[in-house]
């Protein structure tokens, strides 16, 4: 009885503390004659997003969520890279015998650990780009392609121009057979490795892949009779834009680079946890067999230290894509950017925050499907 | 032959000679070498330039001339009295708590028949050295003689903190009441009485009060009377005390620089203390609704970045609050960040609490414990003491994303930057310099506690053995 109705008791104050917070937003709200649906994501923008000379102020509310959201994952993807690739070399160097590799990895992470993310997102953002050695781009240092009229690089404090791909009319089409030439090369690897499963044969499962990739990638490239040309980046004639060529700016670079480096120190610090905790009798029974260094880590200690890393890193990765947010300081167009500034211009606060919060819910969750989904398929090695 | 006939020349030297070493730790074998000769002269270079920005290059005027604003910010300096009387009335509260805890060490070894190490002043240096260095810096910056003096101060409250060891055993309570009441009053010296904001002062005071004088030789109700009376002179002195000599004081609302930093992560993992303990325990709890209300909490909040929080603080808290209510901006900062540590102490607390063996339950409910005595006394304790490194912890990243207030244009001690380049001489210059000294300031602070909650650790793992 007493349960009972000390739950209602509970269910009831929170009730009305919610109750109470509404109905003064309701009250402020109507006041001020702002409504609470969601019509505002049709009506147009009307701002101009740094370094998308394609959007322009016409165009929806909603299609300037979707750019955030592409932006976003963007940043997320190639910060989670940096760290992956970062974090699993320093987390190997720090259980070094090389006293040099083991003491700069330690530093290493001592020191990235230990300040904001934010500071290092500003470091880069201020220090490295903004105010640093790059000039602006109308003075800004090409790179020429040995050998060639052609520009490889294009370096700026604002933005840097590699080169990309341009569509000269069929490239749709072979994207698609881009994406057949992967799933026939995945469908190989798993063919030979069922080849030497049964029959214990070689299975040469790597080159069997890239060669089928690559014969028919090659092979779409001539029958459609060259769909894509590499895109030489090009300052334009008044040296203002640029002309030609992948735009890479320098928010991008600031919130990826900085976020891979700073969560690259959680992640050695989790890898290298998770190889001491392989019991040291892997080690020995390795040893035994006469394996070398690298067999010795990438057949033994590495498969079962990411047994362990796994959960972890899942958490590492949850914590990169929500630190992508730290972008507004910066002002690089991600989600959380993009919906300050169109609060800024009279778009609804309550709306806008709603929908970015379950952005960042969505993100969520799809990174911990993922890794569930790979954590799983690792599990079930073990006996 | 035994070991007494071994003579010392024939065993293994401990110390090898540096060539030796420098085979064994850089060249043991060819691709170490290789690794070694790659990665040496790549770190020569490195710290050339490092010291070539360090000594000769860098403008570090920007951090000279400006180190009051990074410090204390904005500040009025009028009152600028006040965070050194603060900074003294802490260096107090930490030599008081210190004494005090060495003093109980002392007698828990005195009870258990064992010596106690003395702890050498090496060891605390040892300890704390990225903070010492940090001050050093400062000290080093410092174009007046105010920071050697406040620097001065400070050393000699913490000393005179420390003779609190001489307290003796009866009234070991009245030791953690100085240290907790010089802590509160080190934020009241810089707030003043805003509000009401002396009654903590007060219920503190009163509370060490009523603790350490139990008048154990005044029989019955009598002891109770009398303290009660002890503790209502508490509150009436610091009423006084406080209404006399601190008001009216500076609101958080004026602060800035590291002082704010500081004091912002403090409060936000203080007041989110409870909250999420709370929490913790209604997602433990066997009543279905508050399990289901504090988990869909706390998952909500872990989904979303701190910033989608803080935007609700500045975007949205004051429409839901009545018209003509007015939050400061760093009040509804604040808010949100308890809001947001409140879910991860929570789940830190699970942790602790599912880490308890389910015997410990059973044997307090054999003794015929109600749940609420249970979980405060048996519980609850064991609990918290597993878990208090994973709060450490949650301290050091909230102490990092305290700098997320620098979005919201609140000038904390990443956000001063804003300021010091707004200067005429700094407008486009030394903006690395500044970045950093900041993260040097951010680094000292974060380290030190990492390296704190590492040594604890080691030392409650000892202890469960």
């Amino acid at each position: 009885m007493l349960r009972v109705v000390g739950q209602l008791a509970a269910l009831v104050v929170v009730f009305v503390v919610f109750r109470w917070l509404i109905g003064n937003l309701v009250t402020n709200y109507s006041r001020l004659n702002i409504g609470f649906d969601f019509g505002f994501l049709n009506v147009p923008t009307q701002f101009q997003i740094a370094y998308h000379p394609e959007f322009n102020p016409r165009l929806p509310v909603w299609r300037m969520v979707l750019v955030g959201v592409k932006n976003t994952g963007l940043a997320a993807m190639f910060g989670i890279a940096v760290a992956g690739v970062l974090g699993l070399v320093i987390g190997i160097g720090r259980l070094s015998q090389n006293w040099l590799a083991a003491k700069l990895s330690a530093a290493y992470v001592e020191f990235f650990r230990n300040i904001p993310p934010l500071v290092a997102i500003v470091f880069f953002s201020f220090a490295v780009f903004l105010y640093g050695p790059l000039p602006h781009l109308r003075d800004a240092i090409e790179v020429g392609l040995p050998g060639t009229a052609s520009t490889l690089l294009v370096l700026s404090n604002g933005e840097w121009g590699v080169p990309g791909l341009r569509n000269t009319g069929n490239a749709p089409l072979f994207g698609v057979l881009a994406l057949v030439a992967v799933a026939a090369s995945a469908a190989v690897w798993v063919w030979r490795t069922r080849v030497n499963e049964r029959s214990g044969e070689p299975h040469h499962r790597v080159l069997w892949s890239l060669g089928v990739l690559a014969v028919v990638l090659v092979g779409a490239y001539v029958i459609l009779d060259g769909p894509v040309v590499i895109d030489w980046p090009q300052l334009s004639e008044n040296r203002r834009r640029l002309a030609s060529g992948f735009s890479v700016n320098s928010g991008f670079m600031s919130v990826a680079g900085a976020l891979g480096l700073y969560t690259a120190s959680h992640v050695a610090e989790i890898i290298r946890g998770s190889i001491l905790a392989v019991p040291w009798g892997q080690t020995e029974a390795a040893n035994a067999l006469a394996l070398t260094n690298f067999q010795r880590y990438r057949f033994v200690v590495l498969p079962q230290a990411m047994r362990i890393a796994i959960p972890p890193l899942i958490n590492q990765a949850l914590n990169l894509t929500k630190n992508t947010s730290l972008a507004v300081a910066v002002g690089y167009a991600e989600i959380t950017t993009l919906t300050q500034t169109s609060i800024g211009n009279g778009r609804p606060a309550v709306q806008s925050i709603v929908i970015l919060m379950l952005v960042y819910l969505g993100f969520s969750l799809l990174i911990s499907l993922i890794l569930n989904i790979v954590n799983r398929r690792l599990q079930l090695v073990t006996r | 032959m035994t070991a007494s006939t071994l003579k010392p020349s024939t065993l293994p030297s401990a110390t090898t000679s540096p060539l030796a070493w420098v085979r064994s730790r850089l060249f043991p074998n060819v691709r170490s070498g290789i690794l070694t000769i790659v990665l040496a002269p790549l770190l020569v270079y490195a710290a050339y330039r490092a010291a070539l920005f360090l000594f000769v290059n860098g403008r570090w005027e920007a951090v000279t001339r400006n180190l009051t604003l990074f410090m204390q910010g904005t500040y009025p300096r009028d009152q600028q009295w006040r965070i050194v009387a603060q900074i003294v009335v802490l260096a107090l509260a930490f030599g008081i708590g210190a004494g005090t805890a060495s003093a109980v060490r002392a007698d828990v070894a005195k009870e258990a028949g064992l010596a106690l190490p003395r702890q050498s002043p090496l060891s605390v240096i040892r300890r704390f050295w990225s903070l010492i260095a940090f001050v050093l810096l400062l000290l080093y910056f410092a174009s007046t003689a105010t920071p050697w003096l406040v620097v001065a101060g400070a050393v000699a409250a913490f000393l005179v903190g420390t003779l609190a060891r001489f307290i003796p055993t009866s009234l070991r309570n009245l030791g953690w009441t100085l240290a907790a009441l010089a802590l509160v009053a080190g934020f009241q010296v810089v707030s003043g009485t805003v509000g009401y904001s002396w009654i903590v002062t007060a219920i503190v005071l009163a509370a060490g009060a009523w603790s350490t004088f139990k008048f154990e030789n005044v029989e019955g109700r009598r002891a109770l009377l009398y303290r009660a009376l002890v503790a209502v002179a508490a509150w009436v002195v610091t009423y006084l005390a406080y209404t006399q000599l601190v008001y009216p004081g500076v609101g958080w609302d004026y602060w800035s620089g590291l002082h704010l930093t500081l004091w912002v992560s403090s409060l936000a993992i203080v007041l989110s203390f409870p909250l999420g303990l709370l929490l913790a325990l209604a997602r433990r709890s066997t009543l279905p609704v508050l399990r289901w209300l504090s988990t869909g909490f706390i998952e909500l909040i872990r989904g979303v970045p701190l910033i989608t929080l803080l935007f609700m603080g500045q975007y949205i808290l004051g429409f839901m609050l009545p018209q003509g209510t007015n939050l400061s901006s760093i009040s509804r900062a604040i808010t949100a960040m308890t809001l947001f540590t409140a879910a991860y102490v929570a789940e830190i607390v699970r942790g602790g609490l599912q880490s308890i063996p389910y015997g410990q339950t059973e044997a307090a409910l054999a003794l015929g414990l109600p749940t609420g005595k249970m979980m405060r006394l048996i519980i609850v304790p064991q609990a918290l003491r597993a878990v208090i490194p994973a709060l450490v912890g949650q301290f050091i990243s909230i102490f990092k994303d305290s700098s997320l207030l620098y979005i919201l244009a609140i000038n904390e001690f990443l956000g001063v930057r804003s300021l010091v380049h707004a200067q005429a001489d700094f407008r486009a210059v030394a903006h690395a310099e500044t970045l950093v000294f900041v993260a040097i300031g951010y680094w000292a602070f974060a380290y030190a506690m990492s390296k704190e909650s590492q040594r604890l650790e080691v030392r409650l793992r000892a202890g469960r053995r």
